[in-house]
């Protein structure tokens, strides 16, 4: 994907060593320090210490750099790595003497940050971490240990596409990344991931959420339950129903998690303490 | 052995909540994963593994896309597998036991992210004098050492004497207190499924949704199955939608040069 770019002669000062340090420093401690004031912004900023400190030999320089990545910053530690690999290339291009402002650099990182998060939401938290986890809970769930293993996929897998995304931002740099949203592999990609994301979370779903109403009642003669008469309808509705509700809350009213966990909370101890389930 | 499993489950959580490595930490905080040391360590494997793969099927939705976590599946599960293993408990009842303390962990990552601000300033002032190795220290050090006092007494703590305390508080619950957090355990799965589909769920891809909660009810197909089918049909309509569109070739075969010639 990058050949066109490898034709031109870029100058450079930073070796692949530079961005792969930069790359380590980010994926192993960018949430370490995440704080509400300001999020990843410590993590970035270190992150890209090394890398700053190789481009502006001269102190006053450094010191400047270094504070203009201490923005807020708050991304996807994935996908918002090619955001390490833009900004090492903006500086760098900066340091070589061409004309790029503070503020250009804070732009970029602040403008694609929201943009790569929400990729990496999708790709990564939405449709990698259902699938290993729960592939790998059905390997265990009977004593097994294989388990343990496949889960360690979701640390491999995500890291590599990482590394990845930095070497790209670094080389494509920020122009080609802005067109990268836009263009079509990566809608393609969210396209693909959601529908196996969403596939797997009605799988799991129907295989994990369980609420059942077993209230009795004689009904013509014989003895049934609330559940067996659900179920003849559609089996799951009450779980679908739940999960359907729970996602049209949260369109309509925002991310209120606790808020969901009370309610649910609330409604099931009220529900045992009456019979209800 | 209770006070080395203690030990061991407050530095577990130390370690893993103070984040090293962003999916690799992670990794290290499913129930599922840190059942297997706490397996060996108390010498019953299949036990320890079947307890957490059932926890962990409790959280194999939460996802926390920029807010607040929902639950701290960690928390829950570094304190309910030892209790459950030392107590004998099954693993329905081990899930009763992690379901509050999932909610609870929640707050301790608030006060984490609170605390972190103050390394925020001091990163600041570390800048200003160009000093790598001080923001190393905001960036890892500082935050990691509040973190122990953060995490570790809590849980040993709660390991150390809680085995005593739980079969009391068992033998005490009324039953319809057990049985209503037996029922959350079951529903708080769809929250975790709820904020999936919210974040992944375009609303033209919902159908899919449903195709794999009626393959799993009407068919029967197991998680690996509908992983694998799943893959298919995102493979098939990608492929399909992009029958004619040349420039998704195009653009995974030379990048960033080829958006301007449609």
């Amino acid at each position: 994907m990058t050949e066109a770019m490898q034709n031109e002669i870029k100058e450079s000062i930073l070796t692949e060593k530079d961005i792969r340090t930069a790359y380590f420093r980010w994926y192993n401690y960018c949430e370490i320090s995440n704080s509400y004031e300001r999020m990843q912004t410590v993590a970035f900023c270190y992150a890209i210490s090394g890398i700053l400190k190789k481009l502006y030999p001269v102190k006053e320089e450094f010191k400047a750099a270094l504070q203009r990545h201490l923005n807020f910053f708050n991304s996807q530690g994935i996908w918002g790595s090619s955001l390490l690999g833009v900004a090492a290339a903006l500086e760098e291009e900066k340091a070589l003497g061409k004309e790029i402002s503070d503020e250009t650099i804070i732009n970029v990182k602040t403008g694609l940050m929201g943009p790569m998060a929400g990729i990496g939401d999708t790709i990564d938290w939405g449709t990698w971490k259902p699938l290993f986890f729960s592939i790998a809970a059905s390997f265990s769930i009977n004593g097994g240990i294989a388990g343990f293993f496949i889960c360690f996929l979701f640390a491999l897998v995500p890291f590599l596409e990482g590394w990845y995304l930095t070497r790209l931002g670094y080389r494509l740099g920020r122009d080609a990344i802005s067109r990268l949203l836009e263009g079509g592999w990566i809608k393609q990609l969210i396209m693909g991931s959601g529908i196996l994301g969403l596939f797997m979370v009605g799988a799991l779903t129907a295989s994990n959420v369980t609420l059942q109403i077993p209230i009795a009642f004689t009904m013509g003669g014989t003895e049934t339950t609330i559940q067996t008469i659900l179920d003849s309808i559609l089996p799951g509705l009450v779980p679908l129903a739940l999960v359907l509700g729970i996602y049209t809350y949260f369109r309509t009213k925002g991310q209120k998690f606790g808020r969901v966990v009370f309610f649910l909370l609330a409604l099931c101890m009220v529900g045992s303490l009456i019979g209800l389930f | 052995m209770n006070l080395a499993v203690a030990i061991f489950a407050g530095l577990w959580f130390w370690f893993v909540s103070g984040c090293w490595g962003y999916t690799f930490h992670y990794v290290l905080k499913q129930p599922l994963v840190m059942a297997l040391p706490f397996g060996i360590l108390m010498g019953d494997i299949p036990t320890a593994m079947i307890i957490g793969a059932t926890i962990e099927l409790v959280y194999v939705g939460m996802i926390s896309p920029g807010a607040n976590i929902p639950a701290d599946e960690c928390f829950a599960g570094v304190i309910s597998i030892p209790l459950a293993l030392l107590a004998g408990a099954d693993p329905e009842t081990a899930v009763v036991l992690a379901v509050p303390f999932g909610l609870l962990g929640t707050f301790l990552d608030q006060l984490r992210r609170t605390v972190n601000a103050r390394w925020a300033h001091l990163a600041d002032k570390y800048a200003a004098n160009g000093d790598e190795k001080g923001l190393f220290r905001c960036a890892f050090t500082y935050p990691l050492a509040a973190g122990f006092v953060m995490r570790f007494p809590v849980v040993f703590v709660a390991v150390y004497f809680g085995s005593g305390a739980l079969e009391r508080l068992l033998s005490y619950l009324p039953e319809w207190v057990m049985h209503g957090i037996s029922v959350t355990g079951g529903v708080l799965p769809a929250l975790g499924f709820a904020i999936l589909l919210f974040v992944i769920g375009q609303k033209m891809l919902l159908p899919f949704f449903f195709i794999g909660f009626f393959a799993v009810k009407y068919l029967g197909i197991n998680t690996m199955a509908a992983a694998v089918f799943g893959v298919c049909i995102a493979l098939l309509v990608v492929l399909i939608s992009n029958q004619n569109k040349q420039e998704l070739i195009a653009a995974l075969g030379s990048g960033d040069s080829d958006d301007d010639d449609e």
